[in-house]
């Protein structure tokens, strides 16, 4: 049951020393399956805004990377319509060395820093290219109607 | 498709549990050992034991991959007996491709002067390619190490315990009790948790490629590393020396697997990407399989690889197509476009040129008169002549179909052949029976056989070098050869399909036998003149 020593051992920390603008925490009765919550990084189209996201640790974990999506409605380049994010190390470049935490930053760096480059919803990268202006006012946009701390 | 006959293999090839040191102590005891249920059974004597075939004189240097580790021996059987057409080649079984390893490595390491692990690494890294690896190794041999992903502290890797402050960064555990294991990067996991990290890469086919776990490092894992962490799993140390195999295989551009199910056997062969324009390097695998080494479809002599390759494409994209036109359009006589008639009466008009003519013999409507429904003029002079107006592209295609027909046709009949094969074995049992033959005396059906099959693949790929060659007086030199081979093998396969049909049995065999030697000769006849003639620039290909 070593796995299960690494997730408690990982909520433990997460409590003690939480990530600043993240909030995880297991729900009740499911040690593997976390609510989300996430700041938008400031200086960035989703500053202000408050994104849900749930992370499943497969039995795996930590050998297989946690499973994670946005419940959030996004306007970015490498989320897709059904949250799911494009991001190396929740697929090949996964180590077991990292944690819940390491992810959760990277995927705010992630927000801060959108690559067109490598998409996964294909017009909104279009849009990032093309019209990069239009697409952070978009971007700004849905924050503020889908991503309102309060609601 | 390998993994299945690899696990088989390496559940025999008992070697593995050696360790690293002692590796090379391959005992002759399991020759005996790597006949695997799945490998076809040879025919005694019409098949050499040796795994050299048609060895010869070999290619010019230039030929050759430059710089892939290990020199390539064939035996050299006679250098007479090579005919232009062949190419060398050699059959390797897994534990001669193991042994070949362990030769190329053992030749490298006094020239790296390096440990046995690291040069594995390096030759791996390098894809086996020893000339750029000695360069760099030896203008900048830590520079070289480093950038594979390998330490230059050349110390064995060990397990360790008793640090108070060790904690494994994947399950937590910590303490002086707990056994750790590090890559030399020095990244410390428990050897519970790298054993688990192990045998997940190696489950996905990995095998010297395996990096120290920590995010973005680059340190390889090592074999020496790998096996002393999987030393009591056997199931998952096996399956990691089968994906070294096959990575050996793999990344070098001079051995293919062999492409037949469950087949065991690597090939080599140097022939070079360039050299296939003109040569077509067919091989056959001591499983029986005859293929081609460049592209690894089955055998298409004469035709070289691009040309096989743009003709099945053809074949793919075109003969739905092209026959459903054949058989339901026609063309405007006056514009050419392509018409399909899908109701109405025989008065066409075309919605193009507004041309008006009669479906059924395609001549102007004008001159039909009063025969409304009711065709009869075939003779006359204008719908003659506009039937023999067939446009260029209906040519074309009328041209593809007269090659795609006798190509198909001789694929059908090789399939044919070897239902032939079946029947020819009862037909030698039936013979010896009644005739009280010795098994030796009926064997030249067998031959008969083997013969007919080869040239019906020679010959369906003949047809594929007609339909890109240019018309010209080589061309229909090329034409004869064909179609002499083509009417000797239909008659060695009339006489070996109703053997006792024709006659005394005496006479019949040696009908069979002179007809076989017969199409041989004009086989390699025809194949000798591809051969030369490919490589002279003979031919003008329309591609």
């Amino acid at each position: 049951m070593a796995t299960t020593k690494r997730i408690l051992k990982e909520v433990e920390r997460l409590n003690k020393d939480p990530v600043p603008g993240i909030l995880a925490q297991p729900i009740e009765g499911n040690i593997r399956y976390f609510d989300v919550l996430m700041d938008g990084p400031s200086q960035s189209p989703y500053a202000g805004g408050r994104f849900k996201l749930e992370l499943f640790l497969p039995e795996e974990y930590p050998m297989a990377p946690p499973k994670v999506r946005f419940l959030t409605k996004m306007y970015h380049p490498n989320i897709d319509k059904l949250g799911r994010i494009c991001l190396d190390i929740l697929k090949d470049k996964w180590s077991p060395a990292l944690q819940i935490r390491t992810v959760l930053l990277s995927i705010q760096a992630l927000l801060s820093a959108p690559n067109p480059d490598d998409p996964l919803a294909n017009d909104v990268a279009e849009q990032w290219k093309t019209n990069e202006k239009l697409a952070i006012q978009t971007a700004t946009q849905w924050t503020q109607m889908y991503a309102k701390p309060s609601q | 498709m390998y993994e299945y006959s690899e696990d088989e293999f390496m559940a025999e090839g008992d070697d593995f549990v050696y360790s690293a040191s002692d590796y090379s102590e391959i005992d002759d005891g399991e020759e005996s050992a790597e006949e695997t249920p799945n490998q076809r059974s040879q025919p005694v004597g019409t098949q050499t034991q040796n795994n050299t075939f048609s060895a010869g004189a070999g290619f010019d240097d230039d030929d050759y991959y430059g710089g892939e580790g290990g020199e390539f021996e064939p035996v050299i059987a006679s250098h007479s007996s090579k005919k232009p057409w062949e190419v060398d080649f050699k059959v390797f079984d897994p534990n001669e491709l193991r042994a070949k390893q362990e030769a190329i490595i053992g030749r490298m390491e006094p020239v790296l002067a390096t440990s046995k692990d690291a040069t594995t690494l390096l030759l791996r890294a390098y894809l086996w390619k020893d000339e750029p690896l000695v360069e760099d190794y030896l203008t900048d041999p830590e520079g070289t190490l480093t950038k594979s992903g390998i330490s230059i502290d050349q110390t064995s890797p060990c397990t360790m315990s008793g640090d108070p402050d060790f904690v494994c960064e994947i399950c937590f555990c910590d303490g002086e009790e707990e056994e750790y294991f590090a890559a030399p990067c020095g990244h410390r996991y428990c050897t519970a948790c790298y054993h688990t990290y192990l045998v997940g890469k190696v489950q996905e086919g990995a095998s010297w490629r395996i990096t120290c776990p920590t995010h973005k490092c680059k340190m390889l894992v090592g074999e020496e590393g790998a096996r002393l962490l999987l030393k009591d799993d056997e199931e998952n140390l096996l399956r990691y020396n089968s994906n070294l195999t096959r990575s050996f295989v793999n990344d070098r551009d001079s051995f293919v697997w062999c492409p037949a199910p469950n087949c065991v056997y690597a090939i080599e062969c140097h022939v070079a990407r360039s050299a296939l324009y003109t040569t077509v390097p067919s091989v056959e695998c001591k499983c029986g399989n005859r293929f081609c080494f460049g592209c690894q479809i089955a055998d298409h002599m004469p035709a070289p690889c691009y040309m096989a390759e743009k003709w099945l494409q053809k074949c793919r994209d075109d003969s739905e197509t092209s026959s459903w036109m054949k058989v339901n359009t026609k063309e405007c006589t006056k514009c050419r476009s392509i018409i399909e008639k899908n109701g109405g009466c025989n008065h066409m008009t075309c919605r193009e040129c507004r041309y008006e003519f009669c479906w059924v013999c395609m001549g102007s409507w004008a001159e039909h008169g009063q025969h409304y429904y009711n065709c009869n003029r075939f003779n006359e002079e204008s719908s003659k002549e506009a039937r023999d107006s067939i446009s260029e592209t209906r040519a074309q295609l009328e041209r593809y179909i007269h090659y795609f027909t006798r190509y198909n046709n001789h694929e059908q009949s090789a399939k044919l052949a070897r239902k032939l094969l079946a029947t020819t074995e009862k037909n030698m049992e039936q013979l010896q029976r009644e005739l009280t033959l010795s098994w030796i005396e009926v064997q030249f059906l067998n031959d008969a056989v083997d013969v007919l099959s080869i040239c019906r693949s020679t010959l369906k790929w003949t047809y594929v070098l007609a339909f890109y060659m240019k018309t010209d007086n080589q061309m229909i030199i090329f034409e004869n050869n064909q179609s002499d081979l083509e009417s000797a093998t239909e008659q060695l396969n009339d006489l070996v399909e109703n053997p006792t049909s024709h006659g005394a049995i005496e006479d019949i065999k040696r009908k069979i036998i002179d007809k076989t030697t017969y199409v041989k000769s004009r086989w390699e006849t025809l194949l000798t003149d591809t051969a030369l003639g490919l490589q002279e620039n003979r031919w003008q290909f329309t591609i």
